[in-house]
């Protein structure tokens, strides 16, 4: 079965550039170039859906003709988990944050590649697919391999032995692998609601884990920052 | 109609209970609990004035003496002379109205005692009638001549002390260095002219109004109802009290410090002694003293205004400056662009695939180049806005390397970069997104500069209470002259020694401007360090400073696993 993507972005060449390669890549595309056109589409394509889902996938443009996309965003989460993908000209990191805190599963500021775009939807896509069947609890990238089931992992095959901190935060980070998960978030699901402006112990948490798994915690292959956002594990392999 | 102290009055209006006082005082004045001063020159001693009558008395005395003891010796004529010649010496030291009674009372006695017939007020002859009147006469204008003259010298001495008076504050003005010291400079010179401790306000700035207090500095204590006297002094720009024809019922004086006629940077309020009789020119004295400090506080409003005025041409002229090397720095990738872009859609048929690929590589390039441009621009544009505010947090200075390298590398995986932190680096507190943005403009800079295989590394070490971000190329290095000229966001030019590297023409400006900013912002300095085996290195200092702790106890076990 097709994947179809809602694409809503008020920019017409933007727009139809992003259509042909989506669609070259084997998505069905819907454009919408304003919020009231996107609300229509999404009731439209909703009311002919067999799971109710409307689409099952969402690009959304912030800056549209007849309002902000965040009420696109709102409103979609009330209802849907559908993956939804914030591409946006505005690089202010507050809002970039409190986007991925709303719901976004991702966010990309213009100018970006294709070949990025369609990689922020495959990881966009999996974690959709994973969250209805059973939850993922193995993960593996190069040497390293982490089952949350059994809290182990294992580096090159030898155990590595994480405090139970140091497990928390890295479990969460896998459960997201391939997307940031926000300083805040990570903070409150580690630590709990009132530890979210502490980032100071996200540093030192994320520094411990690195010198545990990382070859060179200065260059870090597996465990990313990205600054003033969040963290971010790298996707896992096969 | 009276407004309460602190609520803005209207405009003439004073406070009620100062009005009373100043009559309570007036009253008091009259029924002679307090006493009037009476000598005509407010500022000479009491003691001074007891001398006058003394050597007056001892003249007449002496007068008397001769005439009456020497009466059957001297005709009437030479004893008229010495009651004139007495009188005259008398209205050197007596007032004018008080010589002026003596004269008369002494040519009463004269007529009683010495003009025939003794003891008796009738005149035997004509001739001695004419006498008398004429000894009258004489010593009175003899007397009204002296007293004339004598307040003339006063006000002349007066004067030459006013005068005097204000070159001693001019110089105490120029000499100060703040308000409070030129406020006491005029407070002393008041005090000295009025003999009352005078109370200030004095505006810091003249938008104080109305009645900002932080903007404003008062000297002496004034009460709060005299300061909502001195706050309405200053706004009708208009002196107040005894002798300046508004408000005379008023217990004080008050003068505003006028910069000019409209307008007050401040005002003066000087206590009076009820009734007390001030010469005009005291009063003239007093504003022309308030009026110096109000002319220097407008001459340094204008002055400031004028610098402001022309740090904002400056400023306009930067900004201008700065959009048209911008718009410059545009143009290159954009004629690459367009260049690339119409030849594959013209000629693409008649391409060989690898001029294909060359082209849209280099279309992607450009636009990644214009699209750091932008950002970089922006971010320069925001840094010189005043009262910039950072998003400041703890960031670990091994994330931040690695993030920055991490990014250069996605761009450009073919690319040969090295990093480096030195272990147990302290967090630093920064904003992570600037100076992101600044690594990877050092690192992109770095590369563009320096030919393959050569490696661009960074390298982050503790040193001396600092962080140093140190990001280094082996290229061809910066010319001696150019070294600090490449942080200024207009200069262009080849720079490097001997590099046929046609990005070096293009001004490197924005992209090492913006970082030098951004390092400023933290409170940090970016330089350029030549170094010793060929090569550049750009090093950011940031202050260490003290982290806060981490409590070893959390989580708590509801941080624990979630399904």
């Amino acid at each position: 079965m097709t994947l179809r993507v809602l694409l809503v972005e008020d920019d017409r060449e933007l727009c139809r550039t992003l259509k042909d390669a989506m669609t070259a890549e084997g998505y069905d595309v819907f454009t919408a170039a304003s919020l009231s056109e996107a609300f229509a589409l999404l009731t439209g394509l909703g009311a002919r859906s067999a799971n109710g889902a409307p689409v099952d996938m969402v690009l959304l443009d912030l800056g549209l003709p007849d309002g902000d996309g965040e009420q696109l965003l709102a409103a979609l989460r009330q209802k849907h988990t559908v993956p939804l993908v914030v591409i946006s000209a505005r690089e202010s990191d507050g809002q970039k944050v409190r986007l991925l805190d709303a719901g976004a599963d991702d966010y990309l500021v213009k100018p970006f590649s294709i070949r990025e775009l369609l990689a922020r939807m495959r990881v966009g896509l999996r974690h959709r697919g994973t969250s209805v069947s059973p939850a993922v609890t193995r993960y593996g990238v190069g040497a390293l391999n982490i089952d949350l089931g059994t809290h182990e992992v294992t580096l090159a095959g030898q155990p590595v032995h994480l405090t139970p901190t140091e497990f928390n935060l890295l479990a969460r980070l896998v459960r997201s692998a391939g997307q940031v998960v926000t300083h805040r978030q990570l903070l409150a699901d580690v630590w709990g609601a009132e530890f979210t402006e502490h980032t100071h112990y996200l540093r030192l948490y994320m520094a411990q884990l690195r010198a545990k798994l990382e070859d060179n915690p200065a260059d870090p292959q597996l465990l990313m920052n990205e600054p003033g956002v969040g963290y971010r594990i790298v996707e896992p392999q096969g | 109609m009276i407004p309460l102290p602190g609520i803005d009055a209207s405009a003439d209006s004073w406070p009620a209970h100062l009005r009373r006082a100043g009559r309570a005082l007036r009253e008091a004045a009259r029924s002679g609990t307090v006493a009037p001063m009476t000598d005509d020159e407010p500022n000479s001693p009491r003691r001074m004035a007891r001398w006058p009558w003394a050597w007056a008395g001892l003249v007449w005395a002496a007068a008397w003496l001769l005439m009456l003891g020497l009466d059957r010796h001297i005709g009437l004529a030479q004893a008229a002379i010495t009651l004139v010649l007495a009188s005259a010496l008398a209205a050197i030291w007596l007032p004018l109205v008080s010589s002026l009674l003596t004269t008369t009372a002494a040519v009463l006695a004269f007529d009683w005692f010495i003009v025939p017939p003794k003891h008796s007020f009738s005149i035997e002859l004509s001739e001695d009638v004419l006498l008398v009147i004429e000894i009258l006469v004489l010593s009175w204008v003899v007397t009204a001549l002296l007293a004339r003259g004598r307040v003339l010298a006063a006000r002349a001495r007066r004067s030459a002390r006013h005068a005097d008076q204000m070159r001693r504050l001019g110089d105490a003005l120029r000499d100060a260095e703040d308000p409070l010291q030129r406020g006491e400079a005029l407070r002393a010179a008041l005090s000295d002219l009025l003999g009352q401790p005078a109370r200030l306000l004095v505006l810091r700035n003249a938008a104080a109004l109305p009645e900002n207090d932080a903007a404003s500095t008062t000297l002496g204590d004034p009460a709060p109802d005299e300061l909502v006297g001195l706050w309405h002094c200053v706004r009708l720009c208009r002196a107040f009290g005894p002798g300046t024809g508004h408000e005379p019922e008023l217990p004080a004086l008050y003068l505003p410090l006028r910069g000019t006629d409209t307008e007050a940077f401040g005002a003066a309020l000087i206590p009076l002694e009820a009734n007390a009789p001030h010469e005009d020119d005291v009063l003239v004295q007093a504003q022309a003293l308030c009026d110096q400090l109000g002319q220097l506080l407008h001459r340094a409003r204008t002055q400031r205004q004028a610098e402001s005025a022309h740090a904002l041409a400056q400023s306009q002229a930067v900004r201008n400056a700065l959009l048209a090397a911008i718009s410059h720095d545009y143009r290159t990738p954009l004629a690459a662009i367009l260049g690339a872009a119409s030849s594959l859609k013209d000629q693409g048929a008649k391409l060989a695939p690898e001029q294909r690929e060359r082209l849209t590589q280099s279309i992607m390039a450009e636009t990644r180049q214009l699209s750091r441009l932008t950002d970089n621009t922006l971010q320069l544009v925001r840094l010189d806005a005043p009262g910039v505010k950072l998003n400041l947090d703890w960031e670990s200075p091994d994330e931040l390397a690695g993030a920055a390298i991490e990014r250069a590398r996605r761009h450009d995986p073919e690319r040969r970069l090295k990093v480096w932190a030195e272990p147990g680096l302290p967090l630093v507190r920064c904003d992570a997104v600037l100076f992101s943005q600044m690594l990877e403009n050092l690192i992109d800079n770095a590369l563009k500069y320096s030919d393959a295989p050569a490696p661009v590394e960074l390298h982050v070490r503790r040193h001396g209470g600092h962080i140093v971000f140190a990001v280094r190329d082996s290229g061809p290095g910066v010319e001696p002259a150019w070294r600090e000229k490449i942080f200024d966001v207009f200069q262009r030019g080849d720079w490097r020694t001997g590099t046929h590297n046609s990005a070096a023409q293009r001004g490197a400006g924005v992209g090492l401007a913006v970082c030098r900013a951004i390092a400023r912002a933290h409170g940090g300095e970016l330089q350029l360090r030549p170094r010793s085996q060929g090569g550049s290195s750009f090093e950011c200092w940031l202050r260490e400073e003290a982290a806060p702790g981490v409590d070893d106890r959390v989580p708590a076990p509801g941080g624990q696993e979630r399904p």
